[in-house]
């Protein structure tokens, strides 16, 4: 595996069984999702209606930003009251699908996305930011153009994690988007190293068009003296900063880039782990080459069997 | 977190693997055990990459001639892999080769196994193993490597937050306590654990298996498959394909409290006969007669001559055997214990008819000693199986039992304890769901 | 020995010189551990003075003197050391392996803790490193008795090649693995 999915295969393939007709059971489950994310899928009131919650860390932040419009306009009449503990509830009713087969499969889709569609709001708002300032930009040059412009957007934080934070900013020539990273282990922090020099060089070296990416260990001039935003003092903490340019975000591209990015701290963190893995196997196959080696040192056993030409067999004396 | 993240429960069997997360009355998945990789390079195990080694002593390449092939190649071999269902699907096509991590119980394979592992809790379960607990299961008789091992590829490759390993019998007998019929929460037992290939019966004595009294049948849910598929063939039936064979040992086998009167009693009802119909790809259907392997299926616990002739002692005497081998001061807790674990207890009245032909044997030997001992009076002795609704994933049940219990934390190792005393750390554990705990 | 530490920094994008230069420095290292530790492998079976029906490692008990010979340290360069300490009935190798930077001290470290990890199966693999050294062996004389004892050279030897080897391709595969996840998930945005 490579890139992870963007949905949740759980929620996906339990609803993919129910809307196929299978024979209605209730269902009661409690699963997670990165990021501290919980969905509940249950069947409260009868077994043809599933009721989908979702607890979400940054929720109140999402708000914050449009989650409510951006939601609305995804899920319109399945949304439904509120799981008391949780954030955002979904009700499917069985007997109430979509008729056609195409339509429920993209509402499988829909809903196991759910996750990543409460995230986009504010990539949504941004990218639509950068789409009014730069109609606003077009109209100046580059010298007369009035202060508000050259500054962007306000920057939005989503704090998504305990100790970590996405933030948005958007502007008239760019979206610029950073994840604030923390290591817990030596291990990771040193590889992490390695791999994120990599996605600064990938763009000089290989892929031209992609978004430009910085890292560095200090806080970005974008976020300082922004509300409630901590500089870390000893600098544990990495900024890692994606520059998505207008050819990013034009419209049809714009889904797949919220979701592609989105992905981007647990796809860093699956693969500073996949390569642990990968080096542990390393590891052994050198270990037993080693243990080869030693046993070499050994001599051969002198008792050794032999065989007569009759099969039987008898031991030779030392 | 205002939320507490729920504990990640993975019970990984020699044919399934169940996963899932705690607090949850069933696994969210469950696929084989299996892990297909690239074949060619993959025939040596893990990551086949590693360049062959220099013809020139490697002194004087100083191991830069034989690095550069590496770079060359990238070296994602390791990531190109699959594992449960679509290791099957993907096996099936060319390219890719199946192999399963765990045997008899027991992790073989550590490079498939971590890699297996590393795709179930990124692309399946979805989880930042930072951020959870974990509870694993272990075959009873595991060795304390493994369990090393296990706990250096947790901590070491995912940094997950906190591990506990347990004993999958005292899982099963901790998913027993959802039954009425477990009076009190004890953790002593015998459990039956009778999956796909053998069945195991293992004493359990508060929480601690007693290793030297465990036996195995090599009687188990396969073998009733191959008898249900030669009982079929034998009546000259239209499909007797394994998975037919499979599908009526599923839908219509149950234990019948005597096989002459059974058979009497199918020739008085004919009702009894039932039939099947598959429906093959092509939409053609033939239908199957269903007759006496109704209830001849599981009888070969019970009358294994039926069925094998290397093998010829019947479950309810294995178990009976295994408590009396077992020390004396617990043999009482174990006879009042029975549980049942795993797909092929599943039939209907098993757990009945176990139970009366234990209690026949040891009522036997009741009366025999009364009468040695010229008159003497015994108090009699409780037999009771108890089979349950959780029975089939009884292990991955018990664990997601024990893993939402609010203790469950401060019974695991965490990443700290483990970076501070190393792997020998999960050689201990305390016991979850033990006396006192709860 | 020509001191040629600063040309070693372990990738091999400066290529052939410093492969000439680690090559000279390499083979009169070995050559000097392998005869060095022959020597010291001279190993008789000595009884315990201090405690009764003992028999320990001597270089381990540390409880006499006069049974201890010179430590001695083979050093390539300030990165790359090996120390021999003799005694009458044990030998104790301890190897510091070249760390030229935290990739390679990390991985250093992963890997000597791995084999650390399994050192029942080694046998002659101490469980903790002499400090200041990345991994120690003890050998006994009931190890020379029951193995051969040039082959046990062999395998010290062998084993400092091969771990160099190693680190340095693990740097390499981590670096190759950087980038090739660097650029997969760039490409999307292409």
């Amino acid at each position: 595996m490579l890139l992870l999915d963007y949905q949740n295969v759980l929620i996906q393939s339990l609803l993919t069984e129910r809307f196929s007709g299978a024979p209605p059971t209730s269902i009661d489950q409690v699963v997670s999702d990165f990021d501290g994310v919980t969905f509940h899928i249950s069947t409260p009131e009868s077994k043809n209606k599933i009721r989908i919650s979702m607890g979400i860390k940054c929720f109140k932040d999402l708000l914050q930003y449009g989650a409510d419009q951006q939601l609305q306009k995804e899920y319109g009449s399945y949304i439904t009251d509120i799981e008391p503990g949780y954030d955002f509830t979904l009700l499917v009713d069985l007997d109430n699908l979509p008729p056609s087969a195409e339509e429920r499969e993209s509402l499988v889709k829909s809903i196991s996305l759910l996750k990543r569609n409460a995230m986009a709001a504010p990539f949504e708002r941004a990218f639509d930011e950068h789409a009014e300032m730069a109609k606003e930009a077009s109209k100046y040059s580059s010298e007369t153009a009035p202060q508000g412009i050259k500054e962007g957007g306000e920057v939005m934080a989503i704090h998504y994690r305990e100790q970590e934070a996405i933030y948005i900013k958007a502007s008239h020539d760019r979206v610029t988007v950073i994840f604030s990273t923390i290591f817990t282990d030596e291990t990771d922090r040193i590889f992490g190293k390695v791999f994120l020099q990599e996605f600064v060089d990938a763009r000089r070296r290989a892929i031209q068009n992609a978004p430009q990416v910085l890292f560095r260990n200090e806080a970005p001039l974008e976020l300082q003296g922004i509300p409630g935003f901590r500089a870390s003092a000893k600098g544990e903490i990495g900024y890692i900063t994606f520059v998505l340019f207008p050819r990013h975000i034009t419209q049809q591209r714009r889904t797949d880039s919220i979701s592609h990015i989105q992905t981007f701290r647990d796809y860093f963190h699956y693969h500073i782990k996949a390569s642990k893995a990968y080096i542990h196997s390393r590891m052994r196959r050198r270990t037993a080459d080693f243990l080869q080696v030693l046993n070499r040192a050994r001599p051969e056993s002198e008792e050794k069997e032999r065989k007569t030409a009759s099969g039987r067999t008898f031991r030779v004396q030392g | 977190m205002a939320l507490q993240t729920p504990a990640v429960v993975m019970d990984n069997g020699t044919g399934f693997s169940k996963l899932g997360f705690a607090g949850n009355d069933a696994p969210s998945f469950v696929f084989p055990t299996a892990i297909a990789t690239k074949s060619g390079v993959g025939s040596a195990a893990g990551g086949g990459v590693r360049p062959a080694v220099a013809s020139k002593p490697s002194y004087l390449t100083g191991g830069a001639g034989s690095g550069g092939s590496l770079a060359g190649k990238r070296g994602t071999e390791d990531l190109d892999f699959f594992i449960g269902d679509e290791a099957l699907a993907a096996a099936s096509g060319p390219g890719y080769g199946i192999h399963y991590p765990v045997r008899h119980g027991q992790v073989e394979n550590w490079d498939h196994m971590e890699r297996f592992w590393s795709n179930s809790i990124f692309k399946y379960l979805r989880v930042e193993p930072e951020d959870h607990y974990f509870l694993l299961t272990e075959p009873p008789l595991n060795p304390p490597e493994n369990r090393e091992n296990t706990a250096e590829i947790m901590f070491e490759s995912f940094n997950c937050a906190g591990l506990y390993i347990a004993v999958q019998a005292v899982l099963a007998l901790a998913a027993s306590w959802t039954s009425h019929k477990a009076a009190d929460q004890s953790l002593t037992g015998v459990v039956i654990d009778s999956g796909d290939g053998v069945t195991h019966v293992i004493p359990v004595a508060e929480g601690y298996v007693i290793g030297s009294s465990i036996k195995s049948i090599p009687i188990a849910g396969r073998d009733i498959t191959y008898f249900v598929q030669s009982l079929l063939r034998d009546r000259g039936e239209p499909d007797s394909s394994l998975k037919t064979a499979e599908r009526v040992k599923e839908e219509y086998c149950y234990v019948c409290p005597d096989m002459v009167k059974e058979f009497a009693r199918f020739d008085r009802e004919p009702d009894r006969f039932l039939k099947h119909t598959v429906t093959s790809p092509n939409g053609r259907s033939v239908t199957v007669d269903v007759g006496y392997e109704r209830f001849l299926a599981p009888e070969i616990f019970f009358n294994p001559e039926i069925y094998s002739s290397d093998f010829l002692t019947p479950l309810p005497t294995v178990v009976d055997g295994v408590i009396q081998s077992s020390p004396i001061d617990v043999r009482r807790g174990l006879y009042k214990n029975i549980v049942l674990s795993g797909g092929s207890t599943l039939y209907k009245d098993f757990g009945r008819r176990l139970q009366r032909d234990i209690k026949q044997l040891v009522d036997a030997r009741i009366r025999a000693s009364e009468l040695r001992s010229g008159g003497a009076r015994s108090g009699g002795l409780e037999v009771q199986v108890i089979s349950h609704k959780r029975q089939r994933h009884g292990p991955w049940f018990g664990g997601s039992l024990l893993g939402s219990t609010p203790e469950f934390r401060s019974y695991c190792h965490t990443k700290a304890d483990y970076d501070e005393y190393g792997p020998s750390i999960v050689r201990r554990f305390a016991l979850l769901g033990g006396p006192g705990s709860t | 020995m020509p001191p040629d530490g600063k040309i070693e920094d372990g990738i091999q994008k400066t290529a052939t010189r410093a492969n000439i230069f680690r090559s000279q420095s390499l083979r009169p290292y070995l050559l000097c551990v392998r005869s060095s530790l022959t020597a010291a492998l001279s190993l008789s079976n000595f009884a315990s003075q201090a405690t009764e029906r003992h028999n320990v490692p001597e270089i381990e008990a540390q409880t006499s003197p006069e049974l201890l010979l010179n430590p001695l340290t083979i050093s390539r360069n300030e990165n790359e050391r090996v120390l021999i300490e003799p005694s009458v009935n044990s030998v104790r190798v301890s190897i510091k392996i070249k760390q030229a930077d935290e990739i390679e001290n990390i991985l250093v470290h992963k890997f000597t803790r791995f084999l650390t990890q399994r050192a029942e199966n080694f046998e002659i693999l101490r469980r903790k490193a002499v400090k200041g050294y990345d991994i120690s062996f003890l050998i006994t004389n009931f190890h020379t008795e029951e193995m051969l004892k040039h082959k046990l050279v062999d395998f010290v030897i062998q084993f400092m090649e091969d771990v160099d080897k190693e680190i340095s391709e693990m740097k390499l595969f981590l670096n190759a693995r950087a980038r090739f996840v660097a650029e997969s998930f760039l490409t999307p945005f292409d």
